[in-house]
């Protein structure tokens, strides 16, 4: 099995087989014409005796953001950490079946999940800036994957992060304050600049607004918005309204089970399955 | 289908399907009532039909502030956007049937100044048919039958088909006696209104489809009036 290569590694397009997928409805239907970026097949997970997840399969579209929405406890996060391998870490977690990214297997043999996580970054639920100046908390990720040869190199990469982020402009003259010392949604934008300063392929988002204002919560969006054309974003929310805003995709999950998936706009005008159509109503959940 | 866990969401989207009702309800005794009108020649009652359309036009701006508070307020999504949908395009059509009998009643008090001319019958039969239409695509609204509401969509031509047949009658009458010209055209514009409201009843066929099944009706409904300009 193809190992993954390091991070910032020119990785080159997508095996042809994977470009293009036709779409069908709840059967991990796919964007019409969209690459597959990753694709699960019959994934349980299991902690200890319990399972958290029933054979989910599943494609996410490249340059596209997908996003997981289902009642709390229904498997979203178990999945969404799946793809980083963040279960892993987890005593008595079991995972099952196939998970792939462009066509390799993420839980291969050879797979490095400290290198898989380079390419698969993770912004979490509460902001998490390291206890480090603003530029550090952006040259860490980069700095320890000898991604610049000097300090003119880590400028460049700090200053690129942080734009991509939309931060740059706020915080350009302060680099060398704390990162903590931001706001709410400041810190979670700084979050999003040291993911990306690895240049990841995928940005796994657990519930990245949840803790924001609405004024923080839009930036963020804006963002997501904006780095769709870059990366491909998976966003877990409990807001239908945000699935409903940025995401191009849905995946609705209820007990551990992917019920319904796919176009975001038709999911949230028609869904198929009566209980997508009761979630997303407010009639359960 | 469940309650939602907010209870006065349920009962929002229930008071604006009930108030769409009752303005079908409006516009049905409307037509009804300008229909008589004619055929009685009862000039009190197509007063009071145009006097009447006060109501509906209430009930049209009474659904869209509804509209718009749910919108607002609770932002509806799958059935629950179509049930706000739906209501507001109704609503709209049903306000142009409540104007059509607004102008048959306007109509037939310039008609009661004429002599009685025998094609008011005639246009009065058409006009039962129009408003059997609208009464059943109103109840398929209420029921949400979608069966009907087809139904009433395929039966559409049939009201064209009328118009049609009484336009020709309607001219030949003229070129007989131009007299007749001024009655007769009054009577061709009220018969063009009531197949007017076939085609709005048509319209609302299409949204309860659109409301039961999330989709809009594919094929192109059948034409009863292809050689009579609309």
């Amino acid at each position: 099995m193809e190992e993954f290569s390091a991070a910032g590694a020119d990785r080159g397009a997508p095996p042809v087989s994977m470009m293009t997928t036709p779409t069908v409805r709840n059967n991990g239907g796919t964007l019409v014409g969209a690459a597959v970026k990753v694709a699960a097949r019959d994934v349980n997970v299991f902690y200890g005796d319990k399972q958290a997840l029933f054979d989910v399969s599943l494609d996410i579209p490249d340059r596209a953001v997908t996003a997981f929405i289902g009642p709390s406890g229904c498997g979203k996060t178990t999945f969404l950490r799946c793809i980083n391998r963040m279960n892993d870490t987890i005593d008595g977690c079991k995972v099952t079946g196939s998970l792939q990214i462009e066509g390799k297997d993420a839980y291969g043999k050879n797979v490095d999940p400290v290198v898989l996580r380079t390419r698969v970054g993770m912004v979490f639920q509460k902001p998490n800036p390291f206890p480090k100046s603003i530029y550090e908390n952006v040259a860490y990720g980069p700095r320890i994957h000898g991604m610049a040869k000097n300090k003119a190199e880590m400028d460049v990469i700090v200053e690129k992060s942080l734009k991509r982020a939309g931060l740059w402009e706020e915080v350009k003259d302060r680099l060398a304050q704390p990162g903590t010392g931001l706001s709410g949604g400041q810190q979670q934008r700084l979050v999003i600049a040291r993911t990306v300063a690895v240049n990841p392929d995928i940005i796994l988002m657990d519930e990245p607004c949840s803790a924001l204002d609405p004024i923080a919560t839009a930036k963020i969006e804006e963002l997501i918005d904006e780095l769709r054309d870059k990366y491909t974003i998976i966003i877990v929310t409990h807001s239908m309204a945000q699935a409903a805003r940025v995401s191009q995709k849905t995946a609705f999950f209820h007990l551990g089970k992917l019920v319904e998936t796919g176009a975001t706009e038709e999911i949230f005008t028609n869904p198929r399955d009566s209980r997508t159509q009761d979630y997303i109503t407010g009639r359960f959940g | 289908m469940a309650e939602h866990t907010v209870k006065a969401f349920t009962e929002e989207l229930d008071a604006i399907t009930q108030e769409v009702a009752r303005m079908g309800g409006l516009a049905e005794a409307a037509i009804n009532d300008s229909l008589s009108a004619v055929g009685r020649r009862d000039t009190e009652l197509a007063q009071l039909v145009i006097q009447r359309d006060a109501k509906i036009d209430a009930a049209q701006r009474e659904i869209e502030k509804r509209a718009i508070k749910l919108f607002a307020l609770r932002q509806p999504m799958a059935s629950d956007l179509r049930v706000v949908l739906t209501a507001w395009r109704i609503a709209g059509e049903l306000e142009r049937v409540g104007d059509l009998a607004k102008n048959i009643a306007k109509r037939t008090l310039i008609l009661n100044q004429a002599e009685p001319i025998q094609l008011t019958r005639s246009v009065e039969r058409m006009g039962k048919i129009a408003a059997a239409h609208l009464k059943q695509v109103i109840d398929a609204y209420a029921n949400k039958d979608l069966q009907a509401a087809i139904t009433v969509w395929h039966a559409d031509d049939n009201i064209d088909a009328h118009y049609n047949s009484l336009f020709r009658e309607l001219l030949t009458y003229m070129i007989e006696d131009p007299r007749m010209i001024s009655s007769c055209a009054h009577l061709l514009f009220i018969a063009k209104n009531l197949e007017r409201v076939g085609d709005h009843g048509t319209n609302i066929a299409e949204y309860i489809h659109f409301l039961v099944t999330g989709e809009e009706i594919a094929t192109q409904r059948p034409r009863g009036d292809a050689d009579v300009a609309d």
